[in-house]
């Protein structure tokens, strides 16, 4: 039985209110709000993120595949998988693929997952879409985007819900497109690509799903559909023939926004996290076409709620507190900092690999301490050349801290008029370490406070984008 | 240790530039001015008599290599060694310049030290170089001391006060002494109050960004009383160095309110002296007050006071030019800033003019003995140096 094993979703912990980019563009509020990437944070991290969340308790060397999904890469070429694989401590024979260039990405990297399961080439694939797509300033989707993570197992043995079916539509629709040098989404006519797109599609797709099963609309107890724009919603509701009210998952437009290549996975996860066994979910894409699939949830759905947080990362949130914060984040404001012109070596980035991803330090053989970075000798007792590596422990307490105003070491957490916190942390394995802290108001940080780990861009000097670990709130 | 390297080595002269935003000097005219002060002190001849040299400079910026001193001097064809050792710098250069005179291998040397740090803009010290390492994180320089202040905060119960206590003194100290960057009075309400650096850190609690160089020449004593006669000059009595790690904050053993290098620098320094205890057998010290809790740190550390009483000492005015064991005497820190550089042989300078009773308007009374201390990096490098009178005995 080829399925879903487990399911992780994240979202940023900052919102920004419609309303007050609406006031800035000069235009109407599509109301509530939507998910905001921190600075320190893109396609890749956040990746990182539902990754963790999937993953709660399994072990990433038992996984084959890992298939990255984004339409917004933060390299035009580099393979996102490869690092996001490295920092989930996955082997280094694991197959890793990105799919890029449609919001569809998603939906497709999950069929290509199913089939690799099915065809016997793997046991156990790793899906993760994300994007932080950012939307020109005054346009549209400058409200309408959100940022998200959502990340499937995909495997045949113990699944939490199977896949019954796959049907999948292509057909290039004008837009919208985005060229190799635009630095937005671009649009011609969104309404013709709503009408012979999207509205045509996606029913088309389940339609089919549908047909194949031998099901109609009324026999599925929600549709996962991630539509363009708020609007769709209501129409394909109609087109489909099922209730909006009972059987649509919520679409999470108020709240987090139009999170493109994740959109649909994580309504599924949504959809997942209230299912009961029987249950049947229809997941579709929309994206140059769309894909569908439709999925039963098994008696092992009960077992995955425990272990993940989902779209509880929905109802964990902070406001940003302006516009200017929002547009700095989204780099659609050039403050001139922090400065780019630094260089780093790369050099060292790629030797340190695993200190930076996944996140190993020493634990010392003589005495039993567990310190970062990994080195030569034990901090502690002075023992050289005998140690093991361990993965740091994700969660620990403030020791003590700093909010610095004037320390920037290319990617600091605030903004350049905010501090960066550094907090001296104890981490539950006992390894003392010195992490930054982002999420987090000044005000809040407190000696002993419970931190968890957080995968971020820690900065791009010299163009290049280097990743590593910080310390957050423990996020509920 | 083999041997001591008490009243070995004499400090015969002493060449101290005005400290502060030089704007309008380069670091070579800032070594000349220097050196050449001292030259005069000593009563030596530069290129006939001094035989080696050491150059403190900590930032690339400043300048590389043993030619940082060479060329303002036209000091040519004698050995000359560039010193970086993070904020000891200047007091490493001192140690070395010691040594080799202990040594038996030259007669005069040149202890120096040059920092412009005016020239490279921006604020706070350059701190990248610390860690070139991507994937650790680093801190600002009073980001290497707040995290401290903050448990000494909760474990002692000081306060914002007693940090601010320490600039105060040392701002009226520093009043009086003409080659300081800052002379005037503070407020303990200014110092309060003040904008925040780095939590909980405010203005006041650091010491400023600074330019400025410093000299000593080096002698044995026996040398000494022939060149500049009785009176004139000062013994080293210590001068000791302890190195721990760059990691500091990934340290189980961190507590931020004691620091090892500072410790074992301190305890060295007393052996080699012959002192039991500091507080009674010294008259005063020059500690590192890069900041002001890094301060009361260092009154524990060095074995003033007790466990968590550095406080009482601020609080009782102990540590004033007037008090029981008056600490930075010139100001500090606070009032000089910290050109990295030069730093560690200005407080070489200070001790020396101190003991011979030369710091006029800033002298300690019945001067004797002193200690001046430097702590560099994250808390890594400690260092330590006592100078008195020829005369002077630990015990006394």
């Amino acid at each position: 039985m080829v399925g879903i094993l487990s399911y992780g979703a994240y979202v940023p912990i900052w919102r920004i209110d419609r309303s007050v980019i609406a006031q800035i563009a000069g235009t109407g509020s599509m109301g509530g709000e939507r998910s905001l990437a921190a600075r320190d944070e893109d396609s890749l991290t956040m990746a990182v993120e539902a990754g963790v969340d999937c993953l709660a308790g399994l072990d990433p060397k038992e996984i084959d595949g890992l298939y990255f999904a984004t339409a917004s890469s933060p390299f035009k070429q580099k393979l996102g998988s490869s690092i996001i694989a490295s920092a989930l401590d996955m082997r280094k024979d694991v197959c890793t693929f990105d799919f890029n260039s449609s919001v569809r990405a998603g939906t497709s990297a999950v069929k290509a997952a199913l089939d690799a399961v099915k065809a016997g080439s793997a046991k156990k694939v790793l899906v993760i879409a994300s994007d932080h797509r950012v939307g020109r300033p005054g346009s549209q989707y400058e409200q309408m985007f959100g940022d998200a993570a959502a990340a499937l197992l995909i495997g045949d043995n113990g699944a939490i819900c199977e896949e019954n079916g796959f049907a999948t539509v292509s057909n290039p629709i004008p837009g919208p497109w985005q060229t190799e040098t635009d630095t937005y989404l671009r649009t011609f006519e969104p309404k013709l690509d709503r009408l012979s797109g999207v509205l045509g599609d996606m029913p088309t797709a389940v339609n089919e799903v549908l047909g194949k099963a031998g099901l109609t609309s009324s026999d599925i107890s929600k549709f996962a559909l991630a539509g363009p724009d708020p609007r769709s919603y209501r129409d394909l509701a109609r087109t489909l023939k099922f209730d909006p009210k009972t059987q649509m998952e919520d679409p999470l437009f108020s709240s987090v926004g139009v999170t493109g290549t994740s959109h649909a996975l994580l309504l599924l996860v949504s959809a997942l996290e209230k299912a009961a066994p029987g249950d049947k979910i229809v997941c579709v894409s929309h994206g140059e076409g769309s894909d569908a699939f439709l999925f039963t949830a098994t008696p092992e759905i009960e077992t995955a709620k425990r272990e993940h947080r989902g779209t509880k990362y929905v109802a964990s949130k902070k406001m940003v507190p302006s516009y200017g914060r929002f547009a700095d984040w989204q780099g659609t404001r050039d403050t001139g900092w922090p400065p780019r012109d630094m260089s780093s070596s790369v050099v060292t980035f790629w030797r340190e690999e695993r200190w930076a991803f996944p996140f190993y330090g020493m634990k010392c053989n003589n005495c039993g301490t567990i310190q970062y970075p990994l080195g030569r000798s034990c901090i502690n007792c002075r023992a050289t050349d005998n140690f093991e590596e361990v993965r740091i422990a994700s969660k620990g307490k403030v020791f003590t801290f700093a909010h610095d105003y004037i320390y920037d070491h290319g990617l600091i957490p605030g903004d350049g008029v905010t501090p960066g916190t550094r907090v001296v942390s104890d981490m539950e394995d006992g390894c003392r370490i010195w992490l930054e802290m982002v999420d987090c108001e000044q005000e809040a940080v407190e000696i002993d406070m419970p931190i968890e780990l957080t995968f971020r861009l820690l900065h791009d000097k010299g163009g290049y984008r280097f990743y590593g670990w910080r310390a957050r709130p423990v996020r509920g | 240790m083999k041997k001591s390297i008490k009243d070995r080595v004499a400090v015969i002269g002493t060449g101290v530039t005005k400290f502060g935003e030089r704007w309008e000097k380069s670091a070579d005219d800032l070594i000349a001015d220097a050196v050449l002060a001292a030259c005069k002190e000593a009563n030596v001849d530069l290129q006939k008599d001094v035989e080696a040299g050491w150059v403190g400079v900590a930032y690339d910026s400043t300048g590389t290599s043993g030619n940082v001193m060479t060329d303002p001097v036209a000091f040519y064809g004698k050995p000359v060694t560039r010193v970086e050792n993070y904020c000891c710098t200047g007091m490493d250069s001192f140690r070395n310049a010691a040594y080799a005179v202990a040594a038996g291998i030259y007669d005069i040397v040149i202890a120096t030290g040059v920092e412009k740090l005016l020239d490279t803009g921006g604020s706070g010290l350059k701190m990248d170089m610390m860690y070139p390492h991507n994937t650790l994180i680093g801190q600002s320089a009073p980001g290497i001391f707040a995290p401290g202040a903050l448990r000494a905060f909760k474990e002692y119960g000081w306060t914002k006060e007693d940090l601010a206590r320490v600039a105060v003194k040392n701002h009226h100290n520093g009043v009086k002494h003409p080659k300081a960057h800052f002379r005037k009075e503070i407020t303990l309400e200014t110092a309060v109050n003040a904008p925040m650096i780095c939590y909980p850190l405010g203005l006041f609690d650091c010491c400023a960004i600074s330019d400025g160089a410093a000299a000593l020449i080096l002698t044995t004593p026996e040398i000494a009383k022939d060149r500049v006669g009785s009176g004139n000059y000062a013994t080293v009595k210590a001068v000791s160095q302890a190195v721990f790690t760059k990691y500091p904050f990934n340290d189980p053993n961190y507590t931020g309110i004691s620091v090892p290098s500072t410790v074992q620098a301190g305890v060295s320094a007393y052996e080699q002296a012959g002192i039991q205890n500091p507080r009674k057998e010294l008259d005063f010290g020059i500690v590192h007050d890069c900041f002001t809790f890094a301060e009361l740190l260092h009154y524990q550390d060095l074995g003033l006071c007790g466990t968590g009483e550095s406080a009482d000492l601020i609080r009782e005015g102990v540590t004033a030019i007037d008090g029981d064991f008056p600490i930075n005497p010139d100001g500090g820190l606070k009032c000089f800033g910290h050109p990295i550089g030069a730093t560690g042989c200005r407080m070489v300078a200070e001790l020396t003019k101190q003991v011979l009773g030369k710091a006029e308007g800033y002298q300690v009374k019945d001067a004797k003995a002193g200690l001046a201390h430097n702590l560099g990096g994250p808390l890594s490098i400690g260092m330590v140096s006592i100078v008195g009178t020829p005369e002077w005995e630990a015990g006394g």
